[in-house]
């Protein structure tokens, strides 16, 4: 119908074309941030245990600290202990939180939303009130040893300031984090696949084994690098509820960092976190991004 | 009450054309609806019109003044939503007092008005409401009054009632169109459903990949489709490619006359045009299926190349699947180059024996 | 969440009382047993219940200076940092849900880094900086490192509230005549409020619970509640101190509990950490 033609057209939207970025403008301040506090500290710390001013003023490149590190028997025990901790917490986190996970999924009711929201509830106590807690509790002539003096039996072996006392503290702390996660992660398995696998012939356990933990997997794995990353340079629990020696690797840089006052040690050490954390660090930032996409 | 001129408007999206040279006058008081398949640009016209998409090419004049480079909040414009889009942290009164409230009118005045336009769109009462407590109809009207409030110019609805079931749909439109009708407002009207545009529209623009296809009054568009798209896009239609050579149109099943010239055609021809009758000689088609409607009865008709068309027949009586039928088209058109070449017979319907059968209704 | 499957009527859900007793043991009995303590006033071991309760060491421990300078200290703290988020973190989480530039998605996920990496390690990076620039024991220096804590969470949440307010609503009230900064006020804002509000909230908490960059960057100058509490429990004061100062910790994050609900409720909490 409308044949005439626009030879002299001209567009007249040219100023949409040229895009403006006032939105670079808004997100400056915090990405600046981002970068002068995060990006440059990592760069800076890799950069400045490597290449160290020499003693003739001369900036080399230089593996001593680093060296000194894993030949030192208190650093790398302070590193065994850190690792058995967090591998303790992972797998205390899994057996406990995934039966958890698993009731709340297929369940419906009061008593599963009271569950969830004790399962829920750590997130909403400070680990420093936490802390407090433990000792009360579990501590030498706390409530667990008065209750047990009442019926007869002898008092425990106080796991505080034992190794087994950050354990029990961050995996209370951890908790509602991973099954939050393992739960969104049930929340993809349909009732009709489970129905199907029940339908042949499949019994629970063999539903769980060949029908949800393949299809949790990622949610497992998100929620073990975001337990890792958070557990391996935790600093409160182990520092209050920890041996002082051998202490976990957040007490440690601490103490060199403030204590010992040798910063350059302490900048080693973080590198050396980072490098034991990066699998688990970069598969979280893939995990997030991926979610974000959909 | 305005007048709406659109010249050679084109948008483009990158490199794609969403509408393209599109122009049409739009008179005082007429209500015009967009028809198209999704994708056929009708929504981004809309939206180009009340300010939310700038033309890439083009010009806009709404009694004379262009408007082109204004924004949506200085055109004299109002848009109702398919969603309704009413802000959900107002109550009903609120949000059709809003637009007043930006103008700075006394707040005498906004209380009259609102009032005044909740009973014209039959909601009166309503204002202390909170829109979730509406229903959908509900929610769509207190939409149509927060743009009538502001009397605005020319009212641009954006398939509202898309989202609503189609009992509703009908008596809203009904409505819609009562009330157009009493505020002679300038409207357009963007649906994607070709019973709402034949119901309520004075003309009708049908659409096709950012094209005008045809722009007519809704017999017209019915009776005289410009394009094979038309013809296909409203009401059922039969369409047929077949070749023109001396003066008929000819296809393995029959063939017609039709003065033109030599060369490949289709044939369109609805189902209440095209008769069959049964076999004289050999016969070339045979009955597939017979439908009962009561009031009618719809035949599919199979032809020799598995070409199957629909005839519309006031009985079912006589046909029964696989018997031997001739083929008698009433009125028919034929189609080359995306244009008519051909009408035969128009009084009556449209076309005459086609191949495609094509049921309507897109989505 | 996604709860179906429910147990067949009648049978008695001993799964689900084993979990609830399990747990309640352990979440809420330590709780309750701090809770005790705060309001004791002799509990010599080996007795189940404390010889004498009273409100004497709520007295003594409000009397202290040292309580009520880190206590203001923290109000202060936290009340600085969630106001420089707010300002520097709500319009770029504007841009980033409705504006596009050059570098968007990159900028955004590039809020993940600080929590890709252990976080004692990555503050003893900062500290190492810090200390170049004096900023170790000072008021800001603390500011800073608690304002990048709530980067992410300031950031995703605003730019998840603001992406779900429905555009028609936005144009809406542009067709009817307002300026696209009157929409933002009178519709945007209101419509993606809650959840901003329960960001802004959740960064208040965060920032006066945070314990480990004030110890780090703060000590010995700047001594928040939780420092302080640390150090109370380090040099073994009255065991009630701690249990009082545990009570009144918690007041801010039951609030907290209370409006969060609605954020985690959704399971969006749990996707945003990758679930």
């Amino acid at each position: 119908m409308t044949a005439v033609s626009q030879a002299s057209a001209r567009p007249l939207d040219q100023g949409e074309n040229r895009r403006r970025p006032y939105g670079l403008l808004l997100v400056a301040a915090p990405v600046l941030l981002v970068a002068w506090l995060v990006i440059w500290p990592i760069v800076s710390a890799v950069g400045r245990t490597l290449f160290q001013r020499s003693d003739e003023g001369a900036i080399e490149f230089t593996l001593d600290t680093y060296l000194f590190f894993f030949s030192d028997r208190y650093s790398l025990d302070n590193l065994t202990v850190t690792l058995w901790t967090t591998g303790m917490c992972a797998l205390l986190l899994f057996v406990i939180c995934l039966p958890i996970a698993l009731y709340l999924r297929f369940s419906a009711g009061r008593l599963p939303a009271y569950v969830q929201s004790l399962a829920i509830f750590p997130m909403f106590v400070p680990s420093i009130i936490l802390s407090y807690a433990f000792i009360r509790v579990l501590g030498p002539n706390g409530m667990v040893d008065i209750l047990l003096n009442a019926v007869g039996l002898p008092k425990i072996r106080t796991p505080y300031l034992t190794p087994w006392g950050p354990v029990i503290g961050l995996v209370w702390d951890n908790i509602p984090l991973t099954v939050l996660i393992l739960l969104s992660g049930l929340g993809n398995v349909s009732n009709q696949a489970i129905e199907a696998a029940r339908d042949v012939g499949a019994r629970w356990g063999q539903v769980l084994w060949h029908i949800i933990l393949p299809r949790i997997g990622n949610s497992i794995l998100v929620a073990l690098s975001f337990s890792v990353l958070g557990i391996f340079s935790s600093f409160t629990l182990p520092y209050v509820l920890g041996p002082a020696a051998p202490e976990m690797m957040g007490p440690f840089m601490q103490r060199t960092f403030r204590d010992v006052n040798d910063p350059q040690m302490a900048i080693t050490q973080a590198v050396i976190t980072f490098g034991f954390c990066i699998v688990f660090g970069l598969f979280y930032v893939r995990s997030v991004a991926r979610n974000q996409g959909k | 009450m305005a007048r709406l001129d659109i010249a050679n408007v084109s948008k483009l999206f990158g490199s794609t054309k969403a509408v393209d040279d599109f122009s049409i006058t739009v008179e005082d008081g007429e209500l015009v609806c967009l028809l198209g398949p999704s994708g056929s640009g009708k929504s981004t016209l809309l939206r180009m019109i009340g300010g939310f998409e700038k033309p890439t090419y083009g010009s806009m004049t709404i009694d004379g003044e262009e408007v082109i480079h204004l924004p949506p909040e200085k055109r004299p414009t109002g848009m109702v939503f398919q969603s309704h889009a009413l802000w959900s942290h107002m109550n009903v009164f609120k949000n059709i007092a809003f637009g007043l409230k930006l103008r700075r009118l006394p707040k005498a005045e906004i209380e009259r008005r609102v009032e005044a336009v909740l009973e014209l769109v039959g909601l009166s009462g309503y204002g202390q409401r909170l829109t979730h407590q509406l229903s959908g109809g509900q929610q769509q009207r207190v939409a149509l009054a927060r743009s009538l409030v502001l009397e605005p110019k020319i009212l641009l609805l954006d398939e509202p009632f898309a989202s609503l079931d189609q009992h509703l749909r009908e008596r809203l439109r009904e409505e819609v169109r009562d009330i157009q009708q009493r505020l002679k407002i300038t409207t357009l009207f963007v649906t994607h459903a070709q019973d709402e545009a034949l119901s309520v529209a004075d003309r009708i623009v049908v659409l096709r990949d950012g094209r005008t296809e045809q722009i007519a009054r809704p017999a017209e568009v019915y009776r005289e489709p410009a394009t094979p798209f038309v013809a296909g896009f409203i009401g059922q239609m039969n369409l047929v490619s077949g070749v023109v050579a001396d003066g008929r149109f000819g296809h393995s099943a029959f063939n017609v006359p039709a003065a033109v010239a030599d060369g490949p055609a289709t044939l369109a021809v609805r189902p209440e045009a095209l008769a069959i009758a049964p076999a004289s000689g050999a016969g070339m088609a045979h009955v597939h299926r017979v439908t009962d409607y009561g009031t009618h009865a719809m035949i599919d008709v199979e032809l020799p190349d598995g070409e199957r068309l629909k005839s519309m027949m006031p009985t079912a009586d006589q046909w029964t699947p696989m018997q031997k039928v001739d083929l008698v088209p009433g009125a028919f058109a034929l189609y080359r180059d995306n244009g008519v070449i051909y009408r035969a017979d128009a009084a009556l319907a449209l076309a005459k024996p086609a191949r495609k059968t094509r049921s309507t209704v897109h989505a | 969440m996604a709860a179906t499957l429910p147990a067949p009527r009648g049978r008695i859900d001993f799964v689900g009382i084993g979990f609830a007793i399990a747990l309640s043991v352990a979440i809420i009995f330590p709780l309750i047993v701090v809770g005790t303590w705060a309001f004791t006033e002799v509990w010599r071991y080996p007795n189940i219940v404390p010889q004498q309760f009273g409100l004497r060491f709520w007295n003594q421990t409000l009397s202290r200076a040292d309580v009520w300078s880190a206590l203001t200290l923290s109000l202060q703290l936290s009340t600085v940092v969630t106001l420089l988020s707010a300002a520097i973190c709500l319009p770029a989480a504007y841009a980033f849900a409705r504006m596009t530039f050059p570098g968007r998605n990159v900028l955004f996920f590039s809020f993940l880094a600080g929590h890709a990496f252990p976080k004692f390690g990555l503050l003893v990076a900062i500290a190492a900086i810090f200390l170049q620039l004096n900023l170790i024991g000072t008021f800001w220096g603390v500011v800073l490192i608690q304002l990048v804590g709530t980067l992410l969470f300031m950031i995703w949440i605003p730019v998840a509230a603001f992406q779900s307010v429905d555009r028609r609503m936005e144009e809406a009230a542009r067709d009817v005549g307002a300026s696209p900064l009157r929409v933002f006020w009178s519709i945007t804002l209101p419509q993606a409020g809650p959840t901003i509000a329960a960001a802004v909230l959740l960064s208040f908490v965060g920032t006066f619970y945070e314990t480990e960059g004030a110890w780090l960057i703060g000590a010995p100058g700047i001594r928040t509640m939780p420092v302080l509490m640390i150090t109370f429990i380090n040099n073994q004061m009255v065991i009630q101190y701690g249990a009082v100062l545990s009570v009144l910790l918690w007041v801010p994050s039951f609030i907290a509990l209370m409006f969060a609900r609605r954020v985690i409720g959704g399971g969006a909490f749990a996707r945003g950490f990758g679930g």
